[in-house]
């Protein structure tokens, strides 16, 4: 081995430590001048207070953008797992004319800037008068989120046997049947990691929602943002800390359901 | 597939997904259509049919907007990969099922706190009072706090850090598909670990390198939390150029051009991409 | 008598009638036809890549074939969906739903033909009984060997009182030694419920214990379709000869001496009748013995038939020894001794004469 490579193993650790690092860095300085006492923003703290998050968890535009953002999700990711699902499942296992369309236009918000349809939707929401009301951030959040959820389908359905389907079907059960009693219940726990992921994504959306909401149906990001521009003190901070918690844990909590690497596919082969 | 004759009740599967398909297609040709409209100043009207919102993409001003844009998204998609491969790497020969899960949330959890609790970190990092200037003003390193925030760099270090994520998806994805059996014979004809890496783990990861980097290139050039709050307005984008028009000047017809033109813009990086990976599978990079 | 008025008219359970199935531009199922009687066991056998798979799915339903047609009890049934036909699978890998009990898999197929409760209860009971598992109603299959998954499945493919029943290489993922109790149990059943039954497999020992007829398929083509024994003893062409069992395979040429054929190879010349040769000038041809309608008998010996040669291995399978024999006019031959005496008897480097049974010999 020559020297390059004695310190090869080390140097990799230490990269990758730094990364790791970088990535989660924001995160923590979050959470630790979350603590702070005094109203300017400041690292390290010199004095240690919980009133910010007092403040956070009661100042009314955040509460208002919170109630916002849990009916607007809990919407959102209810139909996108419906849509989603039947979608997805149809499009995996059945031929039909138009079928690769379809497909390509439901996963095109992968691809698609958000502000891109934010505009879009704005346009065509004041077009037809329904100009920021609740509709039209569930239907926005519903396009974003509906790629997500038909993913997870894709690869729940992967790795359902594919001769129960044939058991099933040599038994005398009609493709419906199929689905109902053989299909869906093998892919709840995969649909129900789905619909987690399809809530957190947009719960905490905010690009597309800030072009479509206005003062009465801002959901939490949208005040969030408002709120920074004028203030700067550390509630957000601390709201922030808040977040980040309940999104690690909701992910913890999928992961448990859906398996985060194998939505991911990360999978060795080994 | 089986021959399996379709249901009747395929419709119905098909139906609820065909009007969201609807609705995204109705709000893109909203876009088609406002942007060769006549931008009435003052008005949230729009006039009759005009050419002249594509004109006005060739001042230096938008131009400009545009040539940043690639700029950020091509240092983004660069940092991006020097910092995700190792962490892709670790992910995947990772043998602590624990320690992978919590490399993974670790480097996951950012793309799902939502770009403002995200972007409002960095501003707490970078900030005059902040994690960096506060750090070294303390350990007496220097004695004036740096600005930091308001660069492009500020912004590109918050997309990178945005993009670890996806990025270290893609490759994981792509390393995971190397049979280890290919390194292990590397191993056992005399490559220490550095030229396992170089000459085999790297060149048949490619396809996952190439495709992961066009990745993060067309998706930072839809970014818009992050320039637009890491970037304070001294660093704009193209999504923070159609924000800034359709609120603050109500020029929506304009909005509309240059959000379609970015949208095609990414379309036709990733067709390219499309065509580059094929050419690679054709040569045999699919390890 | 009056039982067989009682008896359908039509012995045939099923019927195929020049199908074929093509996937791209390579026939999978190539214009096969083939009847099996009610109550008949059949194999479909060959390598990988025969047909016998898609032929299966064909009949199961769950392909369609561009031609011909397929008749059940002498109805026609490639209109019908999978789910429409009468017909019971017994799949590789058990195929189980693993979110059901054993009880709910085996009450499946019931539960489809709505049957009632209290019959349901009451034929997957005795389903089990049948399979010997009548305690395994409650358990979930992971929770089962894959012997005991591989009975439930066929508990429930024949609960349902199919018309026939297909069986997909239902014990290639079973320990070899559980296989051998498992086709005796299956042949059993088979035999007690009185099923017509379509068995595939690539392993031509358990196609001929198993087997009332085997149907030897390759390319997409039936080569032959008889019973065990006359598939062994008179293959209808090369390849079922060089599929089932071993058999020498001796290159000679041939003439036609009025009744006989004289294979020549050498200074060894064989005489057989000419129905044991194909017709045709070809002159090159291939004469297949068995291991078995061989044996070594001492050098001048007037048994001796098929010339000499000297033993260059010996291979000791336990109930039979096999001596390679190098020919002295080129041939390799594998001859097959009963017992071990041989071992002692024609030891590494003999020389020896063959005396081979020429009523056993085939030609192509």
């Amino acid at each position: 081995m020559t020297m390059a490579d004695r310190i090869a193993k080390p140097a990799f650790i230490a990269l990758v430590a730094v990364a790791l690092a970088f990535v989660t860095l924001p995160s923590v300085v979050v959470v630790i001048v979350a603590f702070g006492e005094k109203s300017i923003m400041m690292f390290p703290p010199d004095a240690w207070s919980l009133r910010w998050f007092e403040r956070a968890l009661t100042y009314p535009d955040f509460r208002k953008g919170m109630v916002n953002g849990l009916y607007v999700s809990a919407w959102a990711s209810l139909l996108s797992v419906a849509v989603g699902t039947l979608a997805a499942y149809a499009i995996d296992r059945f031929a039909f004319k138009g079928r690769a369309l379809l497909e390509a236009i439901l996963l095109s918000p992968l691809v698609i800037p958000h502000f891109t349809l934010g505009v879009g939707l704005l346009l065509l929401a004041s077009t037809f008068g329904l100009a920021r009301g609740y509709s039209v951030v569930v239907l926005c959040h519903l396009i974003l989120v509906v790629p997500f959820v038909m993913r997870s389908v894709y690869v729940s359905l992967k790795n359902i046997d594919p001769m129960l389907e044939r058991a099933a079907a040599s038994l005398g059960a009609p493709p419906l049947t199929v689905f109902l009693r053989i299909h869906l219940p093998l892919l709840a726990p995969g649909l129900a990691g789905g619909w987690l992921f399809a809530f957190i994504l947009s719960f905490n959306e905010f690009t597309a929602t800030l072009f479509v909401t206005n003062n009465t149906t801002q959901t939490l990001p949208v005040a969030m943002y408002n709120y920074v521009r004028e203030y700067a003190d550390p509630t957000m901070a601390a709201l922030s800390a808040l977040l980040i918690l309940a999104t690690a844990l909701f992910l913890i909590i999928a992961n448990r359901f859906l398996g985060l690497d194998r939505i991911l596919s990360i999978e060795s082969h080994r | 597939m089986n021959d399996t004759a379709r249901p009747t009740l395929l419709p119905w599967f098909i139906a609820p997904a065909a009007l969201v398909a609807m609705l995204l297609i109705a709000a893109l040709a909203m876009l088609f259509q406002y942007s060769f409209r006549e931008h009435l100043p003052g008005t949230l009207e729009v006039g009759g049919v005009t050419l002249e919102n594509f004109a006005d993409l060739g001042k230096w001003l938008y131009l400009r907007v545009f040539f940043d844009t690639l700029t950020i998204s091509a240092w983004t998609a660069l940092c991006s990969l020097l910092l995700g491969y190792p962490l892709a790497l670790a992910l995947v020969r990772c043998r602590s099922r624990s320690l992978k899960a919590a490399i993974l949330i670790a480097v996951i959890i950012p793309m799902f706190t939502g770009d403002i609790v995200r972007t409002y970190s960095w501003l707490i990092v970078l900030g005059t009072r902040g994690f960096i200037n506060g750090t070294l003003l303390g350990l007496g390193v220097i004695e004036r706090p740096f600005a930091l925030l308001f660069t492009q760099t500020a912004v590109i270090a918050a997309l990178v850090q945005y993009s670890l994520p996806v990025i270290v998806v893609i490759l994981a994805a792509a390393i995971s598909h190397i049979n280890t059996d290919y390194e292990k014979a590397a191993e056992s004809l005399g490559a220490g670990p550095l030229a396992v890496l170089w000459k085999v783990t790297l060149p048949l990861s490619m396809p996952g390198i190439l495709s992961g980097t066009v990745t993060i290139f067309a998706w930072t050039m839809s970014a818009f939390a992050t320039p637009q709050l890491v970037g304070g307005g001294k660093v704009n984008m193209v999504s923070n150029m159609v924000y800034h028009l359709g609120f603050a000047s109500f020029n929506f017809p304009f909005a509309a051009t240059l959000s379609m033109v970015s949208l095609l813009l990414i379309m036709a990086v990733l067709g390219l991409l499309g065509l580059c990976l094929k050419r690679l599978e054709r040569k045999g990079f699919t390890g | 008598m009056s039982e067989s008025a009682a008896a359908p008219v039509n012995d045939i359970a099923l019927s195929i009638e020049k199908v074929v199935r093509t996937f791209g531009t390579a026939r999978a199922v190539d214009n096969v036809s083939l009847e099996v009687r009610r109550g008949e066991f059949v194999t479909l056998l060959g390598p990988s890549g025969c047909g016998k798979t898609t032929l299966l799915n064909l009949i199961a339903g769950f392909l369609t074939p561009e031609s011909g047609e397929i008749f059940v009890d002498g109805a026609p049934i490639s209109g019908l969906s999978a789910f429409e036909r009468n017909i019971g699978v017994v799949f590789q890998n058990y195929a189980l739903f693993p979110h059901m009990s054993v009880a709910e898999n085996v009450a499946f197929g019931l539960k489809m033909r709505k049957v009632t409760r209290p019959e349901i209860a009451r034929r997957v009971q005795e389903a089990l009984e049948m399979v010997r598992l009548p305690q395994m109603g409650e358990r979930r299959p992971r929770q089962l060997s894959g012997g005991q998954q591989q009975r439930i499945a066929l508990a429930r493919a024949l609960v349902i009182r199919p018309q026939l029943i297909l069986l997909d290489e239902p014990f290639s993922a079973i320990d070899k030694n559980l296989r051998a109790e498992m086709q005796v149990e299956l042949k059993t059943i088979q035999r007690q419920v009185g099923i017509t039954t379509i068995f595939i497999t690539h392993d031509q020992s358990e196609a001929l214990s198993m087997s009332d007829r085997i149907a030897v398929m390759a390319q997409g083509q039936v080569q032959q379709f008889s019973e065990p024994i006359d598939l062994y003893r008179r293959p209808a062409n090369s390849f079922v000869a060089s599929f089932i069992g071993e058999i020498n395979r001796l290159a000679c040429t041939r003439r036609i001496e009025g009744d006989r054929a004289v294979l020549e190879c050498g200074p060894v010349q064989v005489r057989v009748p000419t129905a044991q040769a194909p017709a045709g000038a070809a002159t090159e041809s291939m004469l297949y013995l068995r291991p078995e309608a061989l044996r070594a008998v001492p050098a001048g010996s007037a048994e001796a038939n098929l010339g000499t040669g000297q033993v260059q291995a010996q291979v000791y399978q336990g109930t039979h020894v096999d001596l390679i024999v190098q020919a002295d006019n080129g041939w390799l031959l594998r001859l097959r001794e009963p017992g071990f005496a041989a071992l002692d008897r024609w030891p590494v480097g003999a020389r020896l004469a063959i005396h081979a049974d020429l009523a056993e010999a085939c030609v192509y």
